[in-house]
């Protein structure tokens, strides 16, 4: 063996390497923060008073319903036609107009594209309020303003996308290399010149895929906004659900299943194709 | 390559400018010094090699000329900085106050001063010519740019630039798709998109290997010969910038201790410079002659 040990051999430390760093002790803050955790779970446990017994002890009165759920009636098919293409008309209605108008508004979102400081916290205040309300406020707030139906959903779904693809988009700029932003300034360009050509290319994947991922989100979300009568499948739902047709309600949830199937295999082939 | 098959074309020469620093001081908002009492002149079509340790304020002195970093006191001027005025005869472009430019004249003073990069600064994802393109967002009014919707002639400005640095070929890959040398070759096709009048290059071979460095640093020497551009490149390698540079400027502290003739600059000059005995890796090519 050569004089260079091998390491784990006593004598193998190098001259002049100095002591080594002890271990730092980190189980204590782990311990800390699992034992929070557990207090804050096991008091809301207790708070909303979750009772296990209760799920067996009505499990009879389930049983029919379930045996309905599991025979859906296919008969009905007809009748959830149009319901299913307006649910999938407002996804594609809110997806186009909520993403094209957050495009520009993730620039005046992300400070790497946004010089203005007033009008960058103006932004990304107004954007913080948009994406705190949930769809299904929205959506319950447009059916007493502009009444039941489709116009609802698809105002809802707007706002709805609108915070989430600000939020990701800004974020993604954020993040990007600003090296040919750095180029474009220094030769004289302005900045929506700079960003426009500098900074748009580099986000423009993850734009088109997150653009189809919102397009996914609505198609779930449309049928949940239909419950307080913002169209689509939603309304189906409450009507058959109301006057307990469950075998009319399975097939409605086994079309929902269906259609976020296939877009979700849509979405994920176009998304492979893109992030490269 | 002759410069004569870009006579009459988009590339033509334009009239190098000169750059007047009068008592220039910088000082970052943390502070820091990046520049004490430099006055110098640059004049047109000169090939000026910036060197110095890092920290000593190269960056900052060469970023100063196009407004990258502000001026803090003193004066820069770009332009015509001859003492009586244009000589007679003399197509004189506009000249620029750097002290108080601001916004659209700014912008107009940079599109007339090409920069190039260490680390190359293209847009990734989109083509190289659209890289170039970048070049002549200057002359291009928004609703174009905001399209992509270029004139057929800047296209044609920036493929002629592109054949400059005979990278033509690869005008419709995507610039992620390169080399680190063909990166930067585009870096200055888009420089010469716009024009200009000076090149500014930041270290541009600081990212490459040798024989790389060798072929971008003859690409801006050609440039400079051939087109009359002012030329002012940071170099960390003294080899570098004694081959490639008519003149150097030595910078220490921020201060200019030393300014003349490339070729002159010795040994001592150069510990002079840089404040110490010159080492291995202040020279890009092995065996290094300063060392000699």
């Amino acid at each position: 063996m050569s004089a260079v040990a091998a390491p784990g051999a006593s004598a193998a430390r190098l001259p002049g390497a100095g002591a080594r760093p002890s271990r730092p002790r980190r189980w204590p803050a782990r311990v800390v923060v699992l034992a929070v955790l557990v207090a804050i779970t096991a008091w809301s446990w207790v708070a909303v008073d979750v009772d296990l017994a209760v799920i067996a002890h009505n499990f009879s009165n389930a049983q029919n319903t379930l045996v309905q759920l599991f025979q859906p009636d296919y008969s009905f098919f007809g009748e959830t036609l149009q319901p299913l293409l307006e649910t999938i008309q407002m996804a594609v209605i809110g997806t186009a107009v909520g993403c094209a108008v957050s495009l520009p508004l993730s620039f005046l979102a992300s400070r790497a594209t946004n010089p203005n400081g007033p009008l960058l916290g103006f932004v990304r205040t107004v954007m913080n309020v948009v994406r705190s309300i949930p769809d299904l406020l929205y959506a319950s707030i447009f059916v007493t303003v502009v009444g039941t139906g489709a116009l609802s959903g698809v105002l809802s779904l707007f706002l709805f996308n609108l915070g989430i693809m600000v939020k990701l988009i800004s974020e993604a700029l954020d993040g990007v290399d600003r090296g040919g932003q750095e180029a474009a300034l220094a030769s004289g360009a302005t900045w929506l010149q700079a960003d426009r050509a500098a900074m748009l290319p580099e986000v423009a994947p993850q734009y088109v895929s997150q653009t189809i991922y919102v397009l996914e989100l609505n198609i779930r979300a449309s049928t949940v906004i239909g419950l307080v009568g913002a169209g689509g499948l939603g309304m189906l739902i409450d009507r058959v659900r109301t006057f307990y047709q469950y075998h009319y309600l399975s097939l409605v949830i086994l079309e929902i299943l269906v259609l976020v199937l296939l877009l979700e295999l849509l979405s994920s082939a176009v998304r492979k194709r893109l992030v490269r | 390559m002759s410069g004569e098959q870009f006579e009459g074309a988009g590339l033509r020469t334009r009239t190098g400018a000169g750059i007047r620093f009068e008592h220039v001081n910088v000082t970052y908002p943390n502070g820091y010094q990046g520049l004490r009492d430099v006055s110098l002149t640059i004049e047109p079509g000169e090939m000026v090699a910036v060197v110095g340790l890092s920290g000593a304020g190269k960056s900052t002195l060469v970023r100063t000329i196009n407004g990258l970093v502000p001026i803090t006191s003193g004066e820069i001027t770009v332009g015509d900085v001859s003492d009586g005025g244009p000589a007679d005869g003399a197509a004189a472009g506009a000249t620029y106050r750097l002290s108080a430019l601001r916004g659209a004249a700014q912008r107009r003073l940079r599109s007339e001063v090409g920069m190039v990069f260490q680390s190359f600064n293209l847009a990734r994802r989109t083509t190289v010519l659209n890289n170039v393109l970048v070049g002549r967002l200057h002359h291009t009014p928004t609703w174009r740019s905001l399209l992509g919707a270029w004139r057929a002639d800047d296209v044609e400005l920036a493929m002629q630039a592109l054949e400059r640095v005979e990278i033509v070929q690869k005008a419709y890959s995507n610039a992620s798709e390169l080399s680190g040398g063909q990166q930067q070759r585009v870096a200055i096709a888009r420089t010469l998109a716009q024009q200009p009048r000076v090149i500014l290059a930041d270290e541009p071979v600081a990212s490459l290997d040798p024989p790389t460095s060798h072929v971008v640093m003859r690409d801006l020497q050609r440039i400079n010969a051939d087109l009359g551009i002012t030329v002012v490149v940071n170099l960390h390698f003294l080899d570098l910038a004694r081959r490639y540079g008519q003149r150097m400027i030595g910078l220490r502290a921020g201060e200019v201790v030393y300014d003349g003739p490339a070729a002159d600059a010795d040994e001592s000059t150069l510990e002079e410079i840089y404040g110490r005995s010159l080492t291995a890796e202040d020279v890009l090519d092995a065996p290094p002659a300063v060392l000699e």
